[in-house]
């Protein structure tokens, strides 16, 4: 103000204004409209009372109003992003939980009766994948697929959420707890002197035998049944016969150098796969050539045990005593013993009557001979008694028993029950005389054979409670059903071994209104309806521990912290009695001397699923969907047949065929399986399940209806007739079947050097063979390009891939890949980014087979790259083909220029198009790995080589300082491979381990010629022949 | 036979006088539709409908609808593709390079075979934007600057492809456009509708047939035809390269860009005197369309149907001359694998049929010559078939073989398309002059002096 008053002074006085300085002419020449403006410092109307409104319609506030809100209005019209979930920090973070970063829990999986040891991978507190528990001394850090699709169980939307009971035949409604617990209670405590039966599979947890024991205590009329549809109760009673006691030991299959396999499927579906094919590949290491083992198989249908043998000779199952007698009385005139068996038939003999191949068994008697104590004969669960007791006199007989295991033992907690005691339960049933009947997690409407009439007797019992996670034939006949927890959400402790424990501890908490199977049982115990709660089991299983075992450990921690470092370990070695193999018997023999030739047309043999077990499995997408090791079929089950009894019978593939034991009869369609022994017909079960959800019901053919409690001797082991009967049944197959009659395809893989192949003897002879004089110059037009650091690799054994499929399950788990379907399947539409090709050749009776993981092989020059028009696919600087889901627009050309056919295409939403939407249920979006983008229709994708495990190792190798190395990534395929036949790293890393892999005499790329630079080595197969054939 | 060589034969036949062109060709523009008018647009418009239905799930649920699988990538989709971009060759040849080699015969039968290329072009430009798995993100074909700095990859012949057919279409476009000009010029000055007069008057560009308006147009034509020549010849040269610049046995073929662009006239020639025959013959035009036109396109059938037999039999040579095994086998499996029955329709149709015109009564019979005409396109279409298909149902590995099976879908979208086309083509014959008024009538009788007095 000061200021102003001086300038209007001044202006007042010109006198006073210094004249030296003038800003204009105006104000040079004292302009007045030039004075008179600069009285106004403001403009007109800009005032003392200035007022905004005068100036604009729009206040501040409006126009902060207005502003507001049309950054509200645009920020609305974008925000149509799908997830509209929020995203809530912890409140109050768990210690042990670091978002982003995943835990692992030790844990037991209950998949199959061998309970695996297993570490769960949980993110944020949800359970994404399975692996291996590497402390577990049997499955030392491998699973089979059926643990891996554990997973996917867990979150299946069709797991009962609510107890349920019966209002009407086939229809139920929810019920609470309370209620229900009221209501069984009333019935359970009334039984009086009626029965109380529950019926569980094997029980192999110590601590559920003892809440079972308790159970009968509380409620005396209580009888406990037990029944595992696969087991090994022939064999088992069959070695009691010849050795007193025990039951049939393990073998050491890494010391057998030769091994014959008798209708055994050791290395697919008997006993615990993930074990014997670790053993059995010890003797398949290229590195130990000396080491190589000898596989025989003979079976009456090609199993995955038959397409990794050495020699193989297709025998209906039938036949295999008569084989067992010739070599016994072969192998016992060379060795110079007396044989104690009347029974003599000779090779020669053997070998007219069923029209094998002599030379085949020559050289397999003088191979035993020559072994003798280093070879292992190993009969199947299928055959029976007989040759059971043949094959341990002929072990016997060669001093083979020092490959039995003494380490370890298979443990039986509860022996299975015997049929006459079925028999019994079934004839009380239907007298009345059973009050309730509980289903302790089993399912013997579905299992037990059809004419115990379990179903008909179920109908007369008052009282049915079936405990299970989902749905099921047996469920479906109760009154009550209570939905159990999953194996994850569980607590529980297991023995199948002796030497150790397996321990079980939730890794999420009940997603449904379920309880773990053990804590129904404790509260009825209790008595009171309201004594449930969560702890309740896990307390009762601690305090088992601390009471019973803990006492006889010599533990050096106080209980609580021992027990925390055994939930941390989810093992713990115990000393159990040593095993001891008694002496042979010979009285046991006695038996094979009334022995008379089977004179009947067809074998039927019925065998356990690979993937979907008895059955337990049916409803799990992934293992429906996997490709079946042998046939690759998928979705169905089917009888296969050989070429032969196939033109016999006029079948072709898919062909219906009417099969008759007895009064029993099943449709199915049949398969021509190459290697099928000519009239066997082979079947696996688990099929055809009736009640179950919406996944599994009417897949396939349920052959348990040829089952009968009357065939005792072997009951997969079956006589009947087969006819053709109108119709087919598409059979949806992963890999197309090619002719062995045309010229054309008969064995295209190996013309095309895509199979390569030799024999030990070849490479004992010059281990360079495999490239001796194969080698060729090739050039290319593209310029070298550098990876200077970590560059991927991966390298394929092939001598020890067994083609399991182990890997394509944990790649689905690992990758979030869809289900698609049967339809989709045999349109040629599978996602799986993991395959094992398998390719027959020579003969269609006895074919070779050769198998070969196939995965995206990052080639440097990558065929695909360069023929995207948008750079969807681009190469990264480590030497991984990469794909960019957001800018793929779809046009398929990569997949079309792709020479191994790796890539795989979103043909549709399939999470959307795959039995309406299931895969879009809301527990869906718990399972997937949120690592990995969840793909959508229209987009191209295939394996990354986990490139979110790269990721994870990388940021782990910035945050410790450290440089990446090839070995801290590891895929999930080579994770799950049991036989460690794949092994990733880094091809610039000259020290390490895979280097060797990676540069191997043995090793080759697949379509080398094409000179695209794959970055998959596959180390050649040898095969142990005798080196004559070579 | 005694004919006389020293006289061109007239191209215009019955002594048209040059009114008389101009009333001819411009009557079906002048009256109202007619029953047949109607059968036949209601015909083609139902095949479009299917067409539309199909497409439309296809949007909605994704081309999983149609056959295509893992080891075919490309099914329908891409053989209808290069069918119509092969059908859409003939117009731009006969007009540009027929112009330019100066054979006035084109005269009668340009307009139309222009508006053939530039209605199968369109049709097939339809295929490349639906093949895709999320057609709405087409646009990422097209280069254009964004903030991700993400480019096309120019090495990609789909690139190619969206390059050559768009510039194919526009240059067809404006090469017919510029040639209706006189035309419109003159539909304006006969008609006595004022709809129509404006129209006219818009299209016509203000046309005055002054002489500096012909002196103008005849040098725009001129270029253009000269602009558009190479583009014949790269278009399906381009269409090829989709192919042979894969490493697709069967597809890695350094003959196909000859072969493709002889298939592509062939097939362009076939869909033309198919039509033709039947334009000629509804609206009256045998003087202007004459039977000589007719003979001389089955000329260029006969001979291209031979090139193109000529590269089916140069495929299996190199096959067998390269030792490639992979190659060897994919054409033996053409020949004699599961898709033996489209390899041998495509070899009767294309090769052996098409050699009944080295008869000069069959070529001018019509009957016949719809006949083989229509196998023509029939065995073009399994031609592009059977390279796409059979080349990848049996690649490298055995394992991957599969087989193709089209679905009702393919079928109908394949059907759409023909919908589409002859909806266009039947529509055009109703809204524009089917021939070019006038330059027929320059080619007609008297039209030019000369000086002996031309023929009478």
């Amino acid at each position: 103000m000061l200021k102003k008053d001086e300038k209007l002074s001044k202006q007042e006085n010109p006198e006073m204004m210094d004249k030296n300085y003038w800003r204009s002419f105006e104000d040079l020449y004292n302009n007045p409209k030039t004075i008179e403006a600069s009285h106004h410092e403001f403009k007109e109307g800009v005032t003392e009372e200035f007022n905004p409104s005068n100036l604009s319609n729009i206040s501040r506030r409006k126009f902060l109003a207005l502003v507001g809100a049309s950054a509200a209005l645009a920020g609305a019209g974008c925000a149509d992003y799908p997830d509209k979930g929020e995203i809530i920090p912890y409140n109050k973070k768990p210690e042990e939980v670091t978002i982003g970063k995943a835990n692992h829990y030790a844990s037991t999986s209950t998949a199959c009766s061998h309970t695996c040891g297993v570490l769960i991978k949980t993110r944020e507190g949800r359970p994404i994948k399975v692996d291996g528990n590497p402390d577990h001394p049997v499955s030392k850090g491998k699973v089979c697929l059926k643990c891996q699709a554990e997973i996917l169980n867990l979150y299946d939307p069709e797991r009962l959420t609510d107890p349920l009971q019966k209002v009407g035949v086939g229809s139920f409604e929810k019920i609470s707890w309370k209620k229900v617990d009221e209501a069984i209670l009333a019935s359970l405590t009334f039984a009086g002197d009626k029965e109380i039966a529950i019926v569980a599979q094997n029980i192999n947890s110590p601590s559920t035998l003892k809440v079972l024991d308790d159970f009968a205590i509380k409620f005396p009329t209580t009888k406990i049944y037990s029944y595992e549809l696969f087991n090994d109760e022939v064999k088992n009673t069959a070695w009691k016969k010849c050795y007193g006691t025990g039951s049939f030991p393990l073998i050491k299959w890494n010391e057998a150098k030769i091994i014959v396999a008798l209708e055994s499927d050791f290395l697919g579906s008997e006993g615990n796969r993930v074990e014997n094919s670790a053993l059995f590949v010890e003797g398949r290491d290229v590195d130990k050539i000396k080491n190589f083992n000898r596989l025989y198989v003979i079976e009456g249908n090609l199993s995955l045990t038959g397409i990794n043998s050495d020699y193989r000779i297709p025998l209906r199952p039938h036949a295999q005593l008569e084989l067992v007698f010739s070599l016994i009385s072969e192998v016992s005139k060379k060795i110079g013993k007396g044989s104690s068996l009347s029974n003599s038939l000779s090779l020669a003999d053997f070998s007219n009557k069923y029209n094998v191949p002599l030379k085949k068994l020559n050289s397999l008697v003088s191979d035993l001979v020559k072994n003798a104590g280093k070879s292992i004969v190993h009969s199947g669960t299928t055959l029976t008694e007989e040759v059971h007791i043949a094959v341990n006199y002929l072990n016997n007989m060669l001093g083979n028993n020092s490959l039995f295991r003494t380490d370890t033992a298979e443990v039986s907690l509860f022996p299975f029950t015997q049929k006459s005691d079925w028999d019994n339960l079934i004839s009380k049933m239907n007298a009345g005389e059973v009050d309730t009947i509980i289903h302790f997690n089993s399912n013997p409407v579905f299992h037990l054979a059809d004419d115990y009439d379990y179903e008909q007797a179920l109908s007369k019992v008052s009282t049915v409670i079936s405990l299970s996670e989902k749905e099921n034939e047996s469920s479906h006949l109760a009154n009550y059903v209570l939905p159990i927890n999953h194996d994850f959400e569980s607590w529980g402790d297991y023995k199948t071994r002796t030497g150790f424990y397996s321990l079980q501890q939730p890794v999420i908490a009940p997603l449904y209104n379920s309880r773990q199977k053990e804590s129904i049982l404790l509260s009825w115990i209790d008595g009171r309806s309201d004594s449930y709660s969560e702890k309740l089991y896990h307390e009762y299983l601690m305090k088992r521990w601390k009471d019973e075992v803990y006492p006889k450990l010599d533990a050096t921690l106080p209980f609580d912290r021992f027990w925390f470092a055994l939930l941390h370990d989810g093992v713990i070695n115990v000393k159990d009695a040593p095993i001891s193999i008694g002496s042979f018997n010979s009285s046991a023999l006695a038996v094979l001397n009334s022995y008379k030739a089977d004179s009947s047309k067809y074998s039927i043999v019925l065998k356990n699923n690979y993937s979907i077990g008895d059955g337990r499995f049916a409803d799990n997408g992934w293992l429906q969907e996997l490709p079946h090791p042998v046939s690759k079929i998928t979705w169905d089950n089917y009888a296969a047949v050989s070429f032969k009894t196939a033109k016999e019978l006029t079948l072709k593939n898919n062909d219906l065929v009417e099969i008759k034991v007895g009064s029993r009869k099943l449709k199915i369609p049949v398969f021509l399986q190459p290697g099928s022994a000519d009239n066997t017909f082979t079947i696996e079960l688990g099929y055809g399940r009736r009640k179950t959800g919406i996944v599994g019901t009417d897949v396939g053919f349920d052959a348990s209806s040829l089952l009968s409690r009357t065939n005792s001797s072997s009951p997969f082991l079956l006589n009947g007739d087969v006819s053709k009967v109108g119709g087919t049944h598409e059979l949806a197959t992963a890999q197309e079947h090619h002719m062995f009659d045309n010229e054309l395809t008969k064995d295209a893989a190996i013309k095309r050097k895509v199979v390569r192949e030799g024999t030990v003897a070849q490479y004992l002879k010059n281990p360079k063979f495999l490239h001796d004089g194969s080698e060729v110059e090739l050039h290319t037009v593209y310029p070298f390009i550098e990876y200077p650091g970590v560059k991927w690799g991966m390298s394929i054994d092939l001598n020890k891939c067994l083609g399991c499929g182990d890997c394509v399950v944990a790649c689905t788990a690992e990758n979030n890949v869809p289900i698609v379907g049967k339809d989709q399947v045999a349109k040629g539409r599978e996602m799986q980014w993991i395959r094992i090709d398998r390719y027959y050749s020579g003969s269609v009776d006895d074919p070779n087979t050769s198998l070969q993981p196939m995965l995206c092989q990052h080639c440097d020059h990558a065929p695909c790259e360069n023929v995207c028009p948008v750079v969807a696919t681009s190469h990264s600087p480590d030497g991984l083909n990469q794909m960019a889901y957001n800018r793929c627009v779809g046009t398929r050309y990569c997949s079309n220029n792709c020479p191994y056919k790796v890539r795989r295409f979103n043909y549709f939403n399939y999470r959307d198009f795959f039995k309406d939407s299931y895969q879009q249920n809301e527990s869906f979006n718990l399972i997937y790995n949120p690592e990995v983008t969840v793909r959508s229709r229209g987009v191209m994708e295939k394996c990354t080589f986990c490139i979110q495990r790269i990721m994870d190792a990388r940021e782990e190798a910035v945050r410790q300082n450290k440089n990446l190395k090839g070995s801290d990534v590891r895929t999930a395929c080579q994770d799950a491979c049991p036989t460690n036949a794949i092994q990733f790293g880094d091809i610039n890393d000259k020290e390490s381990e895979f280097h060797k892999y990676r540069n191997h005499d043995l090793g080759y790329y697949v379509l080398e010629e094409l000179n695209i630079k794959p970055n998959v080595t596959y180390i050649a197969k040898l095969r142990n022949t005798h080196s004559e054939e070579a | 036979m005694n004919i006389d060589y020293s006289q061109e034969l007239p191209v215009v036949e019955g002594g048209l006088k040059q009114a008389q062109i101009e009333e001819l060709v411009a009557k079906p523009l002048d009256t109202k539709p007619d029953k047949k008018f109607l059968i036949a647009i209601s015909i083609s418009g139902s095949l479009l409908l299917i067409g539309a239905i199909c497409l439309g799930l296809t949007f909605y649920y994704g081309i999983g609808l149609w056959g295509n699988n893992q080891p075919v990538g490309w099914g329908f989709d891409i053989v209808n593709f290069v069918f119509w971009v092969g059908i859409g060759h003939a117009g731009t040849l006969i007009s540009a390079i027929l112009f330019l080699l100066r054979q006035r015969w084109r005269t009668g039968i340009a307009r139309f075979a222009e508006a053939m290329t530039i209605f199968a072009v369109m049709c097939a430009g339809l295929f490349p934007a639906i093949h895709t798995g999320r057609p709405w993100l087409d646009g990422y074909l097209m280069p254009y600057p964004n903030q991700h700095q993400l480019w096309i990859n120019f090495t990609s012949p789909l690139i190619w492809d969206v390059f050559a057919v768009s510039t194919y279409f526009i240059v067809s476009f404006v090469f017919w456009f510029v040639g209706l000009i006189p035309d419109f010029a003159t539909l304006r000055d006969r008609t006595t509708s004022k709809i129509k007069k404006t129209i006219y008057s818009i299209f016509s560009l203000g046309w005055r047939h002054s002489h500096r308006n012909w002196q103008h147009y005849e040098k725009a034509y001129m270029l253009l035809a000269g602009f558009a020549t190479p583009l014949v010849l790269s278009v399906h040269t381009i269409v090829s390269f989709d192919f042979a610049v894969s490493i697709i046995p069967g597809w890695h073929t350094t003959i196909f860009p000859p072969y493709f662009v002889a298939g592509a006239i062939f097939s362009g020639f076939a869909m033309v005197v198919t039509v033709l025959i039947f334009v000629r013959k509804i609206f009256n035009l045998e003087h202007i369309i004459t039977i000589n036109h007719l003979e001389k396109m089955n000329k260029v059938i006969l001979a291209t149907g031979m090139m193109v037999g000529y590269a089916y039999a140069m495929e299996f040579f190199i096959a067998w001359y390269s030792g490639n095994q992979f190659e060897s086998f994919v054409f033996i499996n053409r020949a004699f694998g599961p898709y033996a029955w489209a390899y041998w329709i495509m070899v009767s149709c294309n090769v052996i049929f098409p050699q009944l015109f080295w008869i000069k009564k069959i070529r001018r019979s019509i009957s016949i010559m719809l006949a083989i005409a229509i196998f023509v396109n029939v065995g073009m279409w399994f031609e592009r078939f059977v390279i796409t298909v059979t080349s990848l149902h049996r690649d490298f590995l055995p394992s991957s073989w599969g087989y193709y099976v089209p679905t009702l879908y393919d079928i109908g979208i394949l059907l759409g398309s023909f919908g589409l086309f002859f909806t266009l083509v039947i529509l055009f014959t109703k809204t524009l002059p089917v021939v070019s008024i006038s330059e027929v009538k320059a080619v007609s009788e008297g039209a030019q002096p000369s000086h002996n007095g031309g023929h009478h």
